[in-house]
C-alpha cells in the first residue's frame, strides 16, 4: 500500500517539477541547443539569455509594474479585511450578519460576470490604465475570502485575553493593535501570502482594465512574450523571461508552505 | 484600599427572564478577602464579572469607593483581575505581560522595570522574565497572572477561579500562597470558586451564591455553624451534611427511632405556614458517632467505606417511614465498620440544625 502511495506521489511530483527544470535549463541554452537536444544540459550556461529578456522584453518593467500594483493592493486588502473582520466577529451591533453575508457572498459572484459593469464603473471613475485603479480593482476583489478567513480566525481567539487586555486599561484600538492582531499573526501571514500568490497570477483583471502595454502586469507581459519572443524567434529569451516570471511565486510557495496549506484548508471541514 | 459596594445590582441577559444576578447587596470591606461560592450557573462569576465592568449592570448600582462605577469602562474601575485560564498574551514575554498596564498608563521605564522586578521576586519568577507565556508551566502561568494583578497595584483583585486549571497538590500550594500574598498586600480582594474548601480557607468572608441570589455572606465559621438555609448547609462542609424532612413532634424531629429534640420556638416556627407537620433537619458526617446498639442510635446498613487514613466517612442507608434513606458518617479509623454490616449513628447533643420544611429557612 505505502509503496504505491509513494510511486504514485513521485509520478505526480515529476509532472510538476520536470517541466519547471526543463524550462530553466531551456533558459540557460543557446536557441540551436534547444532544438538539437532538448534533453540534454547546456554546454556553457548562457545567462545572457536572462538579461535580454529582463531588457528587451520587458519583464523587468512588468515585474516592476506587478510589485507596485501587488503590493499596494495586498497591504489595502490585509489592512481593511483585518479590520472588518475583527469589527464583524468580535461586537455585536444591528447589521453585523447583513454585512458578513453581503460581502462573503462576494466569493460567490464570478468576476467574469461583474467584468463589462466594472469596465464601465473603472472607465467613469477615470481609473483605466492607472495603478491606483487596479490596485482598488485587486483589493475590492481579495476582500471578500479575507474578510471570510480572518472572521474564523478572530472568533476563534479567546475573548478573555481581550478583556485582560481591557481591565489592563488599553481602548479597543488598542485592544486590536497591541493584543489580538499580534495574536492573530498565523492567520494574517497564511492570509497573506495566499492573497499574494492570487493577485500575482491575476490574468482577467488585468486584460481588461489595463490595457497599455507600458503598464502590463506580469501576467500580460507574459503573453506579450509569447508573441514578441516567437516573432523574432528568440526561444531561449523566451524560457529567460518565463523563468523570471516565476520565479517571486516560486520562492514564495518554498518559504510558505504550511502558510498555503492553512489559507488553502480554511473553511473547509476537517 | 478601597471598599466595594453591590446595591441591588442585577444583571438580566438579554432574551432571559429570570436575572443570572438577582438584586446583589454586598458590602466589602476595605483589605477584605470575599469569596464568592456557589455551583456552577450560581452568578458568581457574572457578578465579579460586574465589577470589572466586563457585563453590564441592568438594575442598581456598583460602588467602589463610595464612587459609582456602575457604567465606567473596565480600564477607569482600577481593578486588576485573574482569569481562570490566566488569559495571558501569548506574544509578550512575561516581563512585558505585566509590565503592559503599566505601559499603557505612561509610567516611567525605570518605574516600571522595578515595579516588574518586584512583582517576578514576590512570586518567583525571576528567571522567566524573558520566556513567552507557552514556554511555561500551568504554575508558572497562574503566577504570571498574578504578577500581572499585583505591579498594577490596583484598588480591588478580582480573581475568577484561578487555582481550577492547576492539580489538586499546587493547587493548596497556590491556595496558602494567594492567601498570604493578600494579607501582605492589604488590597482588597473578590475571588470566585465552586470549590467550598477554597471559600472555606481562604475568604475572610464567604458569600453562597444561588441561581443568581445571594443566600448567605458570613464568616466561614458562621457559614458552617449556623447555614441560614438548606442549601448553605449541605452546600458548605465536606462530606455534605445528611439532610433530612421528617415528622415534627412536640417533642422534635423523629428519625426513625432517633427523636432530634427541638426547642419550642423551633417547632412553633417549624409549625408556621406550609410546614405541614414536618421539618427539615441536618446534622454533620463529623457531628456524629457510632454508637452500641442499646444507646439510642439509628441503625444504618454500610454501603461504603472511604478510608482517609486519619479517618474515615461511612456511607449506608436506613428504612425510614417506609423510604431509603441515605447517611454519612465520619469516624475515627478504629471503629471503621465493614460493609454490610449495620451500625448505630447518633448526631451529638446541639450540634442539628433545624430549617423550615417549605421554606428551608433556619429556624
Amino acid at each position: 500500500m505505502k509503496t504505491i502511495r509513494h510511486t504514485v506521489l513521485t509520478l505526480w511530483a515529476l509532472v510538476f517539477t520536470v517541466p519547471l527544470l526543463w524550462a530553466f535549463m531551456s533558459s540557460v541554452k543557446t536557441d540551436a541547443e534547444i532544438f538539437d537536444s532538448p534533453w540534454q544540459p547546456p554546454a556553457t550556461p548562457h545567462f545572457e539569455n536572462w538579461s535580454r529578456a529582463w531588457e528587451q522584453a520587458s519583464i523587468g518593467r512588468y515585474l516592476g509594474n506587478t510589485v507596485i500594483v501587488v503590493g499596494g493592493s495586498l497591504t489595502l486588502t490585509m489592512l481593511l479585511g483585518a479590520l472588518v473582520a475583527y469589527c464583524l466577529a468580535r461586537y455585536e451591533f444591528p447589521g453585523n450578519r447583513t454585512i458578513y453575508y453581503t460581502l462573503v457572498a462576494g466569493m460567490l459572484f464570478p468576476v467574469f460576470l461583474a467584468l463589462v459593469p466594472l469596465f464601465f464603473v473603472v472607465k467613469q471613475l477615470g481609473m483605466l490604465n492607472t495603478y491606483h485603479g487596479l490596485i482598488l480593482v485587486y483589493t475590492a476583489y481579495a476582500l471578500p475570502f479575507t474578510v471570510f478567513f480572518l472572521h474564523g480566525f478572530f472568533r476563534a481567539l479567546p475573548g478573555a485575553v481581550a478583556e485582560a487586555a481591557f481591565i489592563d486599561g488599553a481602548s479597543h484600538a488598542g485592544v486590536f493593535w497591541r493584543v489580538m492582531l499580534p495574536m492573530a499573526r498565523p492567520g494574517m501571514v497564511s492570509i497573506g501570502i495566499f492573497n499574494f500568490l492570487g493577485l500575482w497570477n491575476q490574468y482577467l483583471l488585468p486584460k481588461a482594465l489595463n490595457t497599455d502595454p507600458d503598464d502590463y502586469v506580469i501576467t500580460q507581459g507574459l503573453a506579450a512574450l509569447a508573441t514578441s519572443r516567437g516573432a523574432s524567434s528568440d526561444w531561449s529569451g523566451l524560457f529567460a523571461g518565463l523563468v523570471i516570471a516565476i520565479l517571486p511565486v516560486l520562492i514564495a510557495y518554498v518559504f510558505f508552505q504550511r502558510q498555503i496549506r492553512a489559507g488553502l484548508t480554511a473553511g473547509a471541514v476537517r | 484600599m478601597a471598599t466595594v459596594t453591590y446595591a441591588k445590582a442585577s444583571r438580566i441577559y438579554p432574551g432571559t427572564d429570570r436575572a443570572a444576578v438577582d438584586q446583589l447587596d454586598l458590602q466589602i470591606g476595605d483589605g477584605e478577602f470575599l469569596v464568592l461560592v456557589g455551583p456552577s450557573g450560581c452568578g458568581k462569576s457574572t457578578s465579579l464579572r460586574m465589577l470589572a465592568g466586563l457585563e453590564d449592570v441592568d438594575q442598581g448600582a456598583i460602588y467602589i469607593n463610595d464612587k459609582d462605577v456602575t457604567n465606567l469602562p473596565p480600564k477607569s474601575r482600577d481593578i486588576a483581575m485573574v482569569f481562570q485560564n490566566y488569559a495571558l498574551y501569548p506574544h509578550m514575554t512575561v516581563y512585558e505581560n505585566m509590565a503592559f498596564a503599566l505601559k499603557l498608563r505612561k509610567t516611567p521605564k525605570s518605574e516600571i522595570d522595578v515595579r516588574v522586578k518586584k512583582a517576578a521576586q514576590m512570586l518567583q519568577l525571576e528567571e522567566y522574565l524573558g520566556r513567552k507565556p507557552k514556554a511555561l508551566s500551568g504554575g508558572q502561568r497562574q503566577r504570571v497572572a498574578m504578577g500581572r494583578a499585583i505591579v498594577r497595584e490596583p484598588q480591588v483583585f478580582l480573581m475568577d477561579e484561578p487555582l481550577s486549571n492547576l492539580d489538586a497538590k499546587l493547587r493548596v500550594q497556590t491556595r496558602s500562597q494567594i492567601a498570604t500574598l493578600q494579607s501582605q498586600l492589604g488590597i482588597t480582594t473578590v475571588y470566585v470558586t465552586h470549590d467550598q474548601v477554597e471559600a472555606m480557607t481562604m475568604g475572610h468572608r464567604v458569600a453562597v451564591m444561588l441561581d443568581g441570589v445571594l443566600q448567605q455572606c458570613d464568616t466561614p465559621r458562621a457559614l458552617y455553624d449556623r447555614p441560614s438555609n438548606v442549601f448553605v448547609a449541605g452546600f458548605i462542609g465536606s462530606p455534605a451534611m445528611n439532610i433530612k424532612t421528617v415528622q415534627l413532634t412536640d417533642g422534635g424531629a423523629v428519625f426513625g427511632q432517633l427523636v432530634l429534640p427541638l426547642t419550642r420556638e423551633q417547632v412553633a416556627a417549624a409549625q408556621s405556614e406550609g410546614g405541614n407537620g414536618q421539618v427539615t433537619v441536618g446534622f454533620r458526617p463529623e457531628d456524629s458517632a457510632l454508637v452500641g446498639a442499646g444507646d439510642g442510635g439509628l441503625p444504618i446498613v454500610v454501603d461504603l467505606v472511604e478510608d482517609l487514613g486519619a479517618n474515615a466517612n461511612v456511607y449506608g442507608h436506613a428504612a425510614i417511614n417506609g423510604g431509603e434513606e441515605r447517611f454519612v458518617v465520619t469516624t475515627s479509623r478504629a471503629q471503621m465498620p465493614s460493609l454490610g454490616e449495620t451500625v448505630y449513628i447518633k448526631p451529638a447533643a446541639d450540634h442539628h440544625h433545624a430549617f423550615h420544611a417549605a421554606s428551608g429557612v433556619r429556624i
